[in-house]
């Protein structure tokens, strides 16, 4: 099957791709072998965007729509996005301590963004799992994420502008394989490893959302005891396996 | 390799955690699955319809 | 009457039920002041005695403070009416929901307004800071924050209504949601008690206006949805 496939894909990617950047590529100059954190860091961290992104788009669907396929779209987003952000701040810190000196730099705004963002992340799956009926929570959890989207754009803005006055550590930065200055062989492997997460989170959202189906089968056939919706879902073949 | 420490904290919570998180979810579906066709049987067998 | 006349009356009309709710329940909108007031007292002790780093940190345990007192606010304001139903009542009514939304954001600025005002010259007994000179800067991001906090909050408050742990979800979803408003304000109060050496003043009221349009836009949205349900 398609998604099988993908699995495989994305499996054999990820170990290419670590292999290469944690042994093929060189060691930077200034910031040494901790630089080939920043490869899964930064791929973490794009896909963290990614993932919340479509539960902001989905959930603004869901709004419109009221077709609950887009719910399931967007849990599925908030819950890989809250994980790979996890991901991100880990190496952010994994990365800082050896570079920096610190865990945690209250002057790297990109580190503060992503607390905030897991914090609102957590927020959003925290709200689903207080809300039973799949309707109010769909629309609920759908304006907790509008706000979000427009709040992260904020924050981001504003964190930039707190550490523009506060120098942050200048040892170097993580933009630093993200400008266009910076060797080939780290943008290579910084790429591809992005594509290496990029193909897990298609295989992992694809099966996170098939749960969502199911467990909203689940749990229609809990609230109505067999009948109706979970008789037309099933009848229907729409719940494939 | 310096920072080597780091460097496998690092690689190992994040693709641990991918690999982790990838189990739970296929045991989750698994047993989604299951209940699923559970449903299905009861509901098939279902004489109303 | 134009239709925006008449949103904007129904938004007066819920603005003016609520402020009376507030001044009629007294007791509550003073006892919010008083526990805001003692966070500030709190950090006293946390924080001092050294005058000088109490001083320093005196915007961001204003504002602390603030967003604290401010979520017991917001809170209680929706709590009214979820608990006699009649949010439930109020979204029957054949009336713009963005009116509705509109009103209760005006009562909730309202009253972080009167809050903030309340703690401003505890602020500058407690921390020995001279707020006076600064007054006009210190109104103006005092008022943009309060929009912005009752903007965001209202619609937050709407979403946790009738929920389980309703008390301990509104603050964590909020928390994190105002950082920036937080930060912006915090940034601005220093900056105007010092005279704004720096010129940043205007960046951070930038800031905190470009927040309130946000989250006004999509307060509005949001609460016509939920009001749906």
């Amino acid at each position: 099957m398609g998604t099988r496939l993908l699995g495989i894909l994305a499996l054999v990617a990820i170990v290419g791709a670590s292999a290469f950047g944690l042994f093929v590529v060189k060691a930077d100059l200034n910031q040494g072998d901790a630089q080939r954190i920043m490869y899964v860091h930064v791929a973490s961290a794009w896909l963290a965007y990614l993932s919340f992104g479509v539960t902001a788009l989905a959930g603004l669907a869901y709004l419109v729509r009221r077709d609950l396929r887009f719910d399931a779209v967007a849990v599925s987003g908030a819950e890989l996005g809250v994980m790979f952000t996890a991901f991100a701040i880990w190496g952010g810190m994994m990365w800082g301590r050896p570079v920096w000196g610190v865990f945690w730099s209250w002057g790297d705004p990109r580190l503060t963004t992503t607390a905030l963002l897991l914090a609102l992340g957590i927020g959003y799956l925290l709200l689903r799992r207080l809300i039973d009926d799949p309707a109010r929570r769909a629309t609920r959890a759908a304006v907790a994420g509008l706000i979000a989207a427009v709040d992260i754009p904020i924050v981001h803005f504003s964190v930039e502008w707190w550490r523009g006055l506060h120098q942050g550590p200048t040892i170097g930065s993580p933009d630093k394989i993200l400008n266009p200055s910076a060797p080939g062989m780290f943008v290579a492997a910084l790429m591809f490893q992005l594509l290496a997460f990029s193909l897990a989170w298609g295989w992992l959202m694809l099966r996170r959302y098939q749960l969502a189906r199911l467990e909203w089968l689940i749990e229609e056939e809990g609230r109505l005891g067999g009948i109706s919706a979970a008789q037309r879902a099933a009848r229907s073949g729409e719940v494939a396996t | 390799m310096t920072d080597l420490g780091f460097i496998i904290a690092g690689y190992g919570v994040i693709l641990g955690g991918l690999a982790l998180y990838a189990m739970a979810l296929m045991r989750r579906l698994r047993a989604a699955r299951s209940e699923a066709d559970r449903i299905r049987r009861a509901v098939g067998a279902d004489p109303l319809e | 009457m134009s239709a925006l006349a008449a949103a904007a009356r129904i938004a007066l009309i819920v603005a003016g039920k609520d402020a009376t709710a507030e001044l009629r329940g007294r007791q509550a909108t003073a006892s919010t002041a008083f526990f805001a007031a003692l966070v500030l007292l709190l950090f006293g002790f946390a924080l001092g005695p050294d005058p000088t780093r109490l001083a320093e940190a005196g915007p961001g345990l204003l504002w602390l403070a603030i967003v604290f007192g401010g979520l017991l606010t917001i809170g209680r304001l929706h709590q009214l009416e979820a608990d006699d139903g009649a949010l439930e009542q109020l979204a029957l009514y054949p009336v713009d929901r963005r009116a509705l939304y509109a009103g209760k954001a005006l009562a909730g600025a309202t009253a972080m307004l009167v809050l903030g005002g309340l703690l401003l010259p505890v602020v500058a007994l407690l921390y020995g800071i001279d707020l006076a000179s600064a007054w006009l800067p210190l109104s103006v991001i005092l008022l943009l924050g309060a929009v912005g906090f009752a903007a965001i909050g209202t619609c937050y408050a709407a979403l946790t209504v009738r929920m389980r742990s309703r008390e301990l979800l509104l603050p964590l979803l909020m928390l994190p949601a105002v950082a920036p408003l937080l930060l912006a304000a915090v940034k601005a109060t220093t900056a105007a008690l010092a005279g704004d050496p720096l010129a940043e003043l205007g960046s951070w009221l930038g800031l905190l206006v470009a927040f309130d349009l946000a989250m006004l836009v999509v307060g509005t949205a949001g609460y016509g949805f939920l009001l749906e349900e």
